[in-house]
């Protein structure tokens, strides 16, 4: 792939360090995180809870303020960016706006005339099966719903980096598997970079092309995992295969060794 | 709310009405059976007939609109300035600093007892009435508003940054949008104070007025007027809180809050 061997990735995250202020001592969030992301490439983070994976995104995504340096393109990030598409784990759609104009938000400021606004956001809210819920409130969406609405959104303004913090937590069992399926697919089509929070192995493997494990609190990247499957077969026959098993087992047994150690140093406490 | 089947025809339109008929029966009988002297306390019958002499006159109508006027502008004025001030104090830290204690400090005050300063600088009249109202409605909206604000969750504010909306229109996106069931809730508490404070502002700081007109009433001992003044401000009250209502509930169909808000 070309993409992978471009030489500026479009995701430089250069030793970001977070502290928060304790009761005590000030906490440890994450330590001397590097990682470089190629550009349309979909690389997840999964660890322990706690252990500051959403801190993580929230440093890419400009929200929070970090020691360390985050790099887009090869420039230094200050802040917030629409070249950053974030999808929150509570959905975070405006309650006060119908699903239409929630999609219609990030729409507003990127210059567009009023009827081609409204144009994506009809497509989209065809492509996440909305039709006929497009003056409902979310409020009055299941969780499914909501998720593929703040999705939308996402996707409308075109953001060339996706960045999930555990987009499908909140969700059930079949509703989640119906979401990283659209999910998958919305990606070989556009091919964005992504960045995805999870604590789901079998989601991260299902989805990924690189897994980072990260350790307990001070987060630090303690194990990489390639994945090189097949996207194109079925769900049922890539989650049983043999190739599949073998890397998810892999990756499960490097997180829960680190949910062990996380478990281990709180008792010491 | 959880209403049992056996007692659920309290809550039909004529149902609702029986409570009030049991207190005016018991009105009427403390008169009849001489429990009370009916000098001091006119019976039903009798506040009845002034009601209607008072309804055929320009008497009730003419202070209840004075009355009205000062009550909507002190609280039109009071919530503007108390929303302002609630969205200042939770998106400045210097100036809720310097606001914080004056608002905790006013904030349980009873604002009656400042009419008699008002008297001294603005004399007796209008200006006295609605500066009363005015400071009674703000410290509601004030605390509402900067509650609203204050509960943002982070995630919408990220989210709408991301989305690229600049600080000024943080307010009017997101800000103001999510505190707007607080607010609403401030206004309904800051409309019963409009009432209270424009009424007995007058009793004691005007020439006319509805509470004037009550005060006199009193006074001469026409209690049957008096009694009658004041059902007429019991209902006009009363439509106002439920004019509010439907248009919190308009302005609210996003709100949790909105299909189980009842008219209680």
């Amino acid at each position: 792939m070309r993409a992978l061997t471009d030489p500026t990735p479009k995701i430089e995250i250069r030793g970001v360090s977070k502290s928060y202020p304790g009761d005590n001592s000030p906490v440890q969030a994450l330590r001397a995180v590097d990682i470089s992301i190629a550009e349309g490439e979909f690389v997840s983070i999964v660890g322990p809870s706690g252990c500051g994976k959403s801190t993580l995104l929230y440093v890419v995504g400009g929200f929070l303020n970090a020691d360390g340096k985050v790099l887009v393109d090869g420039k230094v990030i200050h802040g917030p960016g629409t070249d950053r598409g974030v999808v929150f784990q509570e959905y975070a759609l405006f309650p006060w706006l119908s699903v239409r104009n929630n999609i219609l938000y990030g729409l507003e400021r990127g210059g567009l005339a009023s009827d081609e606004r409204a144009k994506i956001a009809d497509r989209l809210i065809g492509v996440i099966g909305l039709k006929g819920f497009e003056d409902r409130y979310p409020r009055e969406l299941s969780g499914g719903m909501k998720q593929r609405v703040a999705i939308a959104r996402t996707l409308a303004c075109d953001p060339a980096i996706l960045l999930l913090d555990e987009p499908f937590g909140a969700l059930d069992a079949q509703t989640r598997e119906v979401m990283q399926d659209e999910l998958l697919r919305i990606w070989l089509e556009t091919r964005k970079t992504v960045l995805m929070i999870t604590h789901d192995v079998t989601e991260a493997v299902y989805l990924s092309n690189r897994i980072c494990v990260m350790s307990a609190r001070p987060g630090q990247i303690v194990d990489e995992f390639r994945i090189d499957l097949d996207r194109t077969i079925p769900r049922e026959q890539l989650v049983t295969s043999d190739a599949f098993n073998k890397i998810r087992n892999q990756v499960w047994i490097a997180v829960r060794h680190q949910a062990l150690a996380a478990e281990t140093a709180n008792a010491a406490i | 709310m959880q209403r049992s089947d056996r007692h659920s025809y309290l809550w039909s339109p004529i149902g609702r009405i029986i409570p009030l008929v049991v207190v005016g029966l018991i009105w009427q009988a403390a008169g009849t059976f001489r429990l009370v002297d009916p000098s001091f306390l006119p019976s039903p019958v009798r506040v009845a007939y002034a009601i209607a002499d008072l309804l055929t006159g320009r008497e009730i109508r003419d202070n209840l609109l004075v009355t009205l006027s000062r009550a909507a502008i002190g609280l039109a004025l009071g919530s503007m300035a108390g929303v302002w001030l609630g969205l200042m104090m939770a998106r400045s830290e210097v100036f809720r600093a310097y606001a914080a204690p004056i608002v905790g400090g006013t904030y349980s005050l009873p604002k009656s007892a400042l009419i008699p300063l008002f008297i001294l600088w603005f004399g007796i009249g209008t200006v006295t009435t609605v500066c009363a109202v005015f400071l009674a409605c703000l410290l509601p909206m004030v605390v509402n508003t900067f509650q609203g604000v204050r509960s943002t969750p982070r995630v919408l504010i990220w989210g709408a940054e991301a989305f690229g909306t600049p600080p000024k229109g943080m307010l009017w996106r997101v800000f103001l949008p999510h505190a707007l069931p607080d607010i609403f809730a401030g206004l309904r508490v800051a409309l019963g104070f409009s009432f209270v404070l424009a009424i007995s502002s007058e009793m004691v700081a005007s020439t006319n007025g509805i509470g004037k007109l009550i005060f006199m009433y009193g006074e001469n001992g026409a209690y049957d007027y008096m009694f009658a003044a004041i059902a007429c401000v019991v209902v006009v009250a009363f439509l106002a809180d439920r004019l509010l209502l439907i248009a919190t509930d308009k302005c609210l169909r996003w709100h949790e809050s909105s299909a189980r808000r009842e008219l209680a």
